[in-house]
C-alpha cells in the first residue's frame, strides 16, 4: 500500500499522494482542474494498467484474472506444480487418445518390461497404493464392522484359491498363449494394452507362482490353453461360514472346471444382481466374455464405447403422438455417460480390464499377480 | 437487495453438482467437469478453497462444516478437508461415481456408481469401505431422507432401502415416467420423493405402499415449449426440496428453474431463463438461498460444447415464492 502510494498514485503537479487510482483522478480533476480526458497516465504502472478504471486499495479489489495471473507467475517462480496456489491453467495432463503406431507400442512394451524388471526390489508407489486399496475389501468383508449390512462376500482367505491364473487375460484368443508352465505369461497382455500401473507383487498368503501341475490346489483349473472356454471363475461371493459346496471338494482331475452354477446355492445365497456378468453359464457367458473382450480391445482402441451391462434391461421409447423434439433421445445412456467417454474427459480406469464388480477385479488382480510372478520364473 | 448474484470465479467447465453446507447457510460446494471441487462463501462471493482432481467430478457431499467428499470419472472416493486443503483417498469403485450422500446418523458416506454398486464408507476407519450392495443397473442418482435411501438407476429402475438393512431393498419400483430418469429428490418431510425424466416430466411419489397413499402419486409436464407446432422437450436435470416449506424447485436443460407446490399441484414461480442449461440446483440449509449452476449439459454432445457459454453459478434469494400459499407454520 505504501508502495502504491509512493510509486503510482502521486500527483504530478503537487506533492500530494493518494491512496487509489480513483482518488488520484478526482484529486487531479478537482484540485488542478484538468479535464478527465487528459488525465496523465499513472506512473510506473504495468502496460495496460495505467488507467484509472480499476480501483485497487492495497490488496483489495484486484481483478480476479490478474490475481490468477499473478499466482501463476509466482508458481512458476517457486517451481511449484501449477494449480497448487491458483486457478488451474492446466487442469490435467493431456491424455493422448489416438491409436498408437507399431513402433510406439513396441517402445512402450520395452519400457514397461524394463520397468517391471527394475522394479522388483522396490515396487513403485502406485503399486503400493493399489495393493492397499485392493487388499482392503477382503478384511472389511470377513469381519464387517457394520453388522446390519451384510454384503456379497468374496471368498475368504481360507478357501482354496481357485482363481485361474491369468484367467481374465486368457480370453483373448488372438494372442498366442505359450504352453502353460512356461514363463512369459506377460505376453498374454495384448500389445497396446498399457499394462496396469505396476503389477502388485504377490499377495500375502498366495504362493508367488503356481505350483507345478501335479500340486495344483484341488479344483484349481490349469492355466488355459488357446481356444479353451473361459475357465470357471471362483465362487466370488461365498460368505464366510458357508461350507464349500460339494462340487468343491478335491477332485482327482484338477483340470476339469467344476460344472455350472451347482456350487452357487442360489437359494441360500441370493446372488447379487450384478453377478451375471461373472457367472458364465448362469445368465451371462455372453456378458462375461463380451465385456472382457470389449475391455481388452478398448484398451488399445482409442474410442471407448458405451455398453449395456445387462442387455435384458434395454429400453426403447414409443414414438411420440405429436411432432416432438426430444432433446436427449438415448433411452439407455445419460448425457454424463456420453460425456465421460468423450476424449476430453475420458479417464482410463485404474486397471486395464476394468470390470463391473469388485470381486471380479480382485479375481483378475490375482490372475495378474500370478502372471507377474511367472514372468520371473 | 438484488434477487440474485453471480459467483465471480465459477468453474471453467460444465457444472455437475452444487451443494450447500448442512451447517452454514453460506457455504456452497460446486463440483465440475473441470476436475475441481470449489468451496464458496456466497455471502462474500468468495472462493474459499479449491480441490483439484485428475478427472471430472460428478458428485460431492458435505459431511459437516469442515469436510466433504468427492467422486467422479476416476472412480476414487475422496475426502476433502477444508482447513488443511488435504485430500484423503478413501477407496475405489470400479466405474464412475455418479452420486453420493452423507448420512449424519450413521456418520457414513454412501456412494453410488455406474459399476452398479452402492458402497458405504466410514472415513475414520482404517478400511474406509464398510460394505457394498449390488444393484441391477447403473446408479444415476441417490437421495437420502432420515433412514430412507432412494436409488434411481438406468433403465428406469428404482430401489428404496432402509439403510439399516442394505441386504434387500424395502421396495423396488419401475419409474412411473416412461423416459430415462434424470433427477431425484426426497421430500423434506420424508413422505416421498420427486423424480424427473429427460422428457420434461416430473413424478411425485410416496413411500407408503398402501393403495391410498399410492393413489396420490402423479406426474406432470414441464420444461417444454411448443415452437411451430412442434413440442420441444428438455431434460429436467435437477430437483431440490425446500428444507422448510417442502415445496420443490426443478431445473431443466431449457435454462429455466421453477418452484412447485406438490401438494396443491401448482407452479408457484418460474424464474427468468438462464443463458444455458441448468444441470444442478440446491437450497441452503435454512432455505433462504437457491444455488443455480448454469452450464452446457451435453444434450447436443460435442457439437453443443463448441458453442457453449461460459459456466456460471447464480445464488438466488428465495423469497415468498417458495412458500406454499397460506403457509401457517407447518
Amino acid at each position: 500500500m505504501q508502495h502504491q502510494k509512493a510509486k503510482h498514485f502521486k500527483c504530478n503537479l503537487c506533492p500530494r499522494r493518494l491512496n487509489t487510482a480513483g482518488g488520484l483522478a478526482v484529486h487531479i480533476q478537482q484540485v488542478h482542474k484538468l479535464e478527465p480526458e487528459n488525465l496523465p497516465r499513472i506512473e510506473n504502472a504495468l502496460p495496460g494498467r495505467d488507467g484509472y478504471e480499476v480501483e485497487i486499495f492495497g490488496m483489495e479489489g484486484i481483478p480476479a484474472p490478474d490475481v490468477a495471473d499473478y499466482k501463476r507467475r509466482k508458481e512458476i517462480e517457486l517451481g511449484l506444480n501449477p494449480g497448487t496456489i491458483s486457478a488451474p491453467p492446466n487442469k490435467r495432463p493431456k491424455v493422448e487418445n489416438r491409436p498408437l503406431s507399431e513402433e510406439e507400442l513396441r517402445a512402450q512394451l520395452d519400457a514397461h518390461k524394463a520397468l517391471m524388471g527394475a522394479s522388483e526390489g522396490a515396487p513403485p508407489a502406485a503399486e503400493q497404493s493399489s495393493a492397499a486399496v485392493y487388499g482392503a475389501p477382503p478384511q472389511a468383508y470377513t469381519s464387517p464392522p457394520v453388522p446390519a449390512v451384510s454384503t456379497p462376500v468374496m471368498s475368504p482367505p481360507g478357501v482354496p484359491s481357485v482363481v485361474p491364473p491369468g484367467a481374465p487375460l486368457a480370453f483373448a484368443p488372438p494372442y498366442p498363449v505359450p504352453p502353460f508352465p512356461s514363463p512369459g505369461m506377460m505376453s498374454l497382455i495384448p500389445p497396446g494394452a498399457s499394462p496396469p500401473p505396476g503389477f502388485p507383487v504377490h499377495p500375502p498368503g498366495v504362493p508367488p507362482f503356481p505350483p507345478p501341475p501335479g500340486m495344483l490346489p484341488p479344483g484349481a483349473p490349469m492355466p488355459p490353453f488357446p481356444g479353451m472356454r473361459p475357465p470357471f471363475p471362483p465362487p466370488p461371493f461365498m460368505p464366510p461360514g458357508v461350507p464349500p459346496p460339494s462340487s468343491f471338494t478335491p477332485q482327482p482331475s484338477a483340470v476339469t472346471p467344476p460344472a455350472h452354477p451347482t456350487f452357487v446355492p442360489a437359494s441360500a445365497i441370493p446372488p447379487p444382481p450384478l453377478s451375471p456378468s461373472i457367472i458364465p453359464g448362469a445368465v451371462g457367458s455372453v456378458p462375461l466374455s463380451s465385456t472382457l473382450m470389449a475391455t481388452l480391445t478398448t484398451s488399445s482402441t482409442p474410442a471407448p464405447q458405451l455398453k449395456l451391462p445387462d442387455p435384458n434391461f434395454e429400453q426403447t421409447y414409443a414414438p411420440f403422438k405429436k411432432p416432438t423434439v426430444l432433446k436427449w433421445s438415448d433411452p439407455n445412456f445419460s448425457p454424463e455417460e456420453h460425456r465421460a467417454i468423450h476424449s476430453k474427459y475420458h479417464t482410463p480406469k485404474e486397471t486395464t480390464n476394468q470390470q463391473t464388480t469388485g470381486q471380479a477385479q480382485e479375481a483378475e488382480l490375482r490372475g495378474k499377480k500370478r502372471a507377474r510372478a511367472e514372468d520371473f520364473l | 437487495m438484488a434477487d440474485q448474484i453471480e459467483l465471480s470465479t465459477p468453474p471453467f467447465d460444465g457444472i455437475s453438482q452444487v451443494r450447500f453446507s448442512p451447517t452454514s447457510p453460506t457455504n456452497l460446494l460446486v463440483a465440475s467437469w473441470d476436475t475441481t471441487v470449489r468451496l464458496y462463501d456466497v455471502e462474500t462471493n468468495e472462493q474459499k478453497t479449491k480441490f483439484d482432481h485428475r478427472a471430472a467430478i460428478l458428485a460431492c457431499a458435505f459431511a459437516d462444516g469442515e469436510r466433504a467428499f468427492s467422486g467422479g470419472l476416476d472412480t476414487s472416493v475422496r475426502e476433502l478437508e477444508f482447513n488443511t486443503e488435504k485430500i484423503n483417498n478413501l477407496g475405489q469403485h470400479s466405474d464412475t461415481i455418479s452420486s453420493m450422500n452423507w448420512s449424519k446418523d450413521f456418520s457414513s458416506l454412501i456412494t453410488g456408481s455406474w459399476d452398479r454398486t452402492v458402497r458405504f464408507w466410514d472415513p475414520r476407519a482404517a478400511n474406509a469401505q464398510q460394505s457394498s450392495a449390488s444393484l441391477p443397473e447403473r446408479i444415476y442418482h441417490m437421495d437420502l431422507v432420515n433412514h430412507t435411501l432412494v436409488i434411481a438407476m438406468a433403465s428406469r429402475l428404482f430401489h428404496i432401502y432402509d439403510i439399516r438393512n442394505m441386504n434387500t431393498p424395502t421396495q423396488s419400483r419401475e419409474s412411473s415416467l416412461k423416459f430415462l430418469t434424470r433427477a431425484l429428490a426426497c421430500m423434506t418431510d420424508g413422505q416421498g420423493y420427486a423424480t424427473a425424466s429427460v422428457e420434461g416430466r416430473i413424478a411425485v411419489e410416496y413411500f407408503d405402499p398402501s393403495p391410498e397413499a399410492q393413489e396420490k402419486k402423479y406426474a406432470f409436464k414441464c420444461h417444454r415449449q411448443t415452437i411451430d407446432d412442434v413440442d420441444h422437450v428438455w431434460p429436467v436435470n435437477s430437483l431440490a426440496f425446500h428444507p422448510v416449506y417442502n415445496t420443490f424447485a426443478s431445473a431443466g436443460s431449457d435454462g429455466t428453474v421453477s418452484i412447485w407446490d406438490h401438494k396443491l399441484k401448482k407452479r408457484l414461480r418460474q424464474y427468468p431463463k438462464y443463458h444455458s442449461a441448468v444441470p444442478s440446483i440446491a437450497f441452503n440449509c435454512d432455505g433462504t438461498k437457491l444455488a443455480v449452476g448454469v452450464s452446457y449439459a451435453w444434450d447436443e454432445g460435442e457439437e453443443g460444447a463448441k458453442a457453449a457459454e461460459r459456466p456460471s453459478v447464480y445464488i438466488r434469494n428465495a423469497g415468498d415464492e417458495v412458500k406454499p400459499k397460506g403457509w401457517t407454520g407447518n
